[in-house]
């Protein structure tokens, strides 16, 4: 630990105790009578406002790992980056469309995870199976990016990189995983919810200053631009083509016109898949809340476009781009660029502020991955009468077994692996597109067919985002790969294929007129705004209604 | 968007008298069709990129992709809370109970499985 800054690692300290007291004595807040129900532990009450749904959900989506990745894609390939931003603008709209029906159906039925309606609309065990295994698969890589996220950070501030020896080089992440691991334990949904608010401030205050203070230092954003667009189009020599692009291209191959809107549409619509962020959603009081949060969300979305910007500062400024090339690691230019430009206090705030950015969409993650296992798998297959403090407690065990599932993947496992099954999550939970986003519209498709397309369209995605490769490397070398002579985001290419598979099957399967399983929801149900949080029911209840 | 689509499959029972009620969308064509342009138009301005994808004309320092991106954000925020307004207009004056109707109702009671 020779070359740690002590006023940076003094600040970063400081903060993290801070949230971690605010994370044990969250158990206190809107402290419910019987804290053992899933709707508390997992939905923090299903009792959020407006103002609490805006942080919690604010500091759910946008994640630590996009504040370091988007800046690197952007440093290392120019515009295509920026694809983040137009992806973080359309997903609200497009969520506009289908949450507030979402929110409101597992309200009325007290659905805890996106699975829990899958069961009760197409009555089908297989089709909700598939759903939550698809959630899960998704999450476990994205936790583990979080991590990555910290590591950046870490490695920056001088404390990673001090051994070679794994435990030792980890040992602070280690303590930080714990540390979240516990109170997540104790304080349920309403930990991420509290802390969120101490995320939230110091990402403003740090992106904020950033954004009108670097530019002061590099010459003006006429700079800025400038430096971006000579090094975008300069030769890189180990290719033999262009760095990147500055502007998406009109041509059919590379960072195209189409391959942005792909890859923004397809990250857009996967965005509210992620049961993470269904979690998020579903803990709100009122229809409407979420609706308004649709509306206030993308005041988020322009710090997101900031940080996209900081990939070019970081290419601007000579120092960072020196440091980033000699670490060969373009995560690090946002860690990087901070601790060059700034002073070694302000350094402290955003470093703190990116790693307890870390911690509140891992949690959230974790919870949701938790209640997925719970709900869809143990009480469905394994116990059916389960009591709810039985889930309750069934779901703090998994939380931790899958923290330390995504601790054991970031310390072991080579990053570039957790990268690519990140990426492989997008394509994977835009999957259970058709089945969620359509069922909530019409009970049109049969599941036998949805299954069919889930199945055809995980294992297109996997094989060929598999496939993929560049002159320097051989397989998983970018999430967008040509079909037709089109460069084509693969989750795109995979729910089309999902889409074609279940409407062939299910005219055939309507034809032999195979069962359709029962659906236990009503249209009106689908707009209705109860007030009162659903009444936790005793246990076996509603196993009669199957 | 908010009217529930009519369910084949769905159930058939004493409820199903009360949602089909005046559908919300006929009743307000107007104020719906402005609700779908609103959000139509925040998904397809910023999917169809050839609008914005230009260097030119630079606004300040910024060129016209980036900036058209920033601008974009706003005006997206704006168009949904509209939006939001509008739908408020489609909802009939209903008597107070009608939130909770479909708990009260509900054929599966409590609906935890």
């Amino acid at each position: 630990m020779s070359n740690v800054n002590t006023v940076v690692f003094t600040i970063v300290v400081v903060l993290f105790v801070l949230v971690t007291f605010i994370g044990f004595a969250a158990a206190r807040w809107r402290r419910a009578e019987d804290m053992l129900h899933l709707n508390e532990w997992g939905l923090g009450g299903r009792g959020f406002g407006t103002f609490i749904a805006w942080f919690l959900l604010g500091g759910d989506l946008y994640t630590a790992y996009t504040f370091i990745a988007v800046p690197a894609l952007v440093f290392a390939s120019g515009s295509i980056g920026f694809y983040a931003v137009s992806y973080t603008i359309m997903v609200f709209p497009i969520a506009f469309i289908f949450l507030p029906r979402l929110w409101s159906v597992c309200r009325v039925h007290n659905y805890v995870t996106p699975a829990d309606f899958i069961r009760g609309r197409y009555g089908s065990r297989g089709l909700s199976l598939a759903a939550a295994f698809t959630g899960i698969l998704s999450l476990m890589p994205y936790i583990a990016l979080q991590l990555v996220g910290i590591q950046a950070v870490l490695t920056v501030m001088g404390v990673a990189a001090s051994s070679n020896n794994t435990y030792v080089k980890d040992t602070p992440l280690f303590v930080a995983f714990v540390v979240l691991a516990v109170y997540t334990y104790v304080s349920g949904l309403r930990a991420p919810a509290a802390i969120s608010f101490v995320k939230d401030t110091l990402i403003y205050v740090f992106v904020i200053a950033a954004v009108f203070y670097i530019p002061t230092r590099l010459g003006g954003w006429s700079h800025i631009f400038g430096a971006a667009q000579t090094h975008m189009a300069a030769i890189n020599p180990a290719t033999k083509e262009p760095n990147g692009t500055f502007i998406p291209t009109t041509k059919s191959v590379g960072s195209t016109q189409f391959d942005f809107a792909t890859l923004a549409l397809g990250s857009a619509v996967a965005l509210f898949l992620y049961p993470h962020t269904i979690t998020g959603a579903l803990a709100t009081k009122r229809r409407n809340v979420v609706k308004r949060n649709m509306a206030l969300l993308p005041a988020y979305s322009v710090l997101l476009a900031c940080i996209a910007l900081f990939g070019y500062m970081a290419i601007a400024d000579k120092t960072t781009a020196a440091a980033v090339k000699k670490a060969g690691n373009t995560q690090l230019a946002v860690p990087y660029l901070l601790q060059h430009m700034f002073p070694s206090w302000f350094t402290g705030i955003a470093f703190a502020g990116i790693i307890i950015g870390a911690l509140v969409p891992a949690a959230i993650m974790a919870i949701a991955a938790a209640n997925l296992f719970t709900r869809n798998i143990f009480k469905e297959f394994f116990k059916p009468d389960a009591s709810p403090r039985l889930e309750t407690r069934v779901s703090q065990w998994a939380s931790l077994v899958v923290k330390f599932g995504a601790l054991a993947f970031a310390v072991w496992l080579p990053h570039t692996f957790a990268i690519n099954l990140q990426l492989l999550g997008g394509v994977w939970i835009l999957q259970i597109f058709p089945m969620l986003v359509f069922g909530l519209f019409t009970r049109w498709f049969h599941r036998w067919a949805l299954v069919a397309g889930w199945a055809a369209g995980m294992i297109y995605g996997t094989i060929a985002a598999y496939n993929v490769h560049t002159a320097t490397s051989s397989h998983w070398a970018s999430s967008s790969d040509i079909v037709f002579g089109h460069t084509v985001y693969i989750g795109f290419t995979a729910v089309v294929l999902n889409l074609i598979v279940s409407v062939v099957l299910t005219l055939i399967l309507k034809a032999v007129r195979a069962p359709a399983g029962t659906d236990e929801t009503l249209p009106h149900q689908y707009t209705a705004d109860p007030e009162q949080a659903p009444v936790p029911a005793p246990a076996g209840v509603g196993v009669a209604s199957d | 968007m908010t009217e529930p689509t009519a369910t084949p499959s769905a159930p058939r029972d004493p409820q199903s008298a009360a949602t089909r009620r005046t559908n919300p969308v006929l009743a307000h064509p107007i104020t719906s069709l402005a609700i779908g342009v609103l959000v139509a138009a925040a998904i397809l301005c910023t999917l169809i990129v050839p609008i914005y994808a230009h260097v030119t004309p630079k606004i300040g320092d910024f060129p016209f992709f980036y900036f058209y991106l920033l601008i974009y954000m706003p005006a997206t925020a704006l168009a949904l809370w509209i939006a939001m307004r509008l739908q408020r207009r489609l909802q009939p004056r209903q008597p107070a109970d009608t939130g909770t109707a479909g708990t009260a109702g509900d054929p599966v009671p409590g609906g935890v499985r």
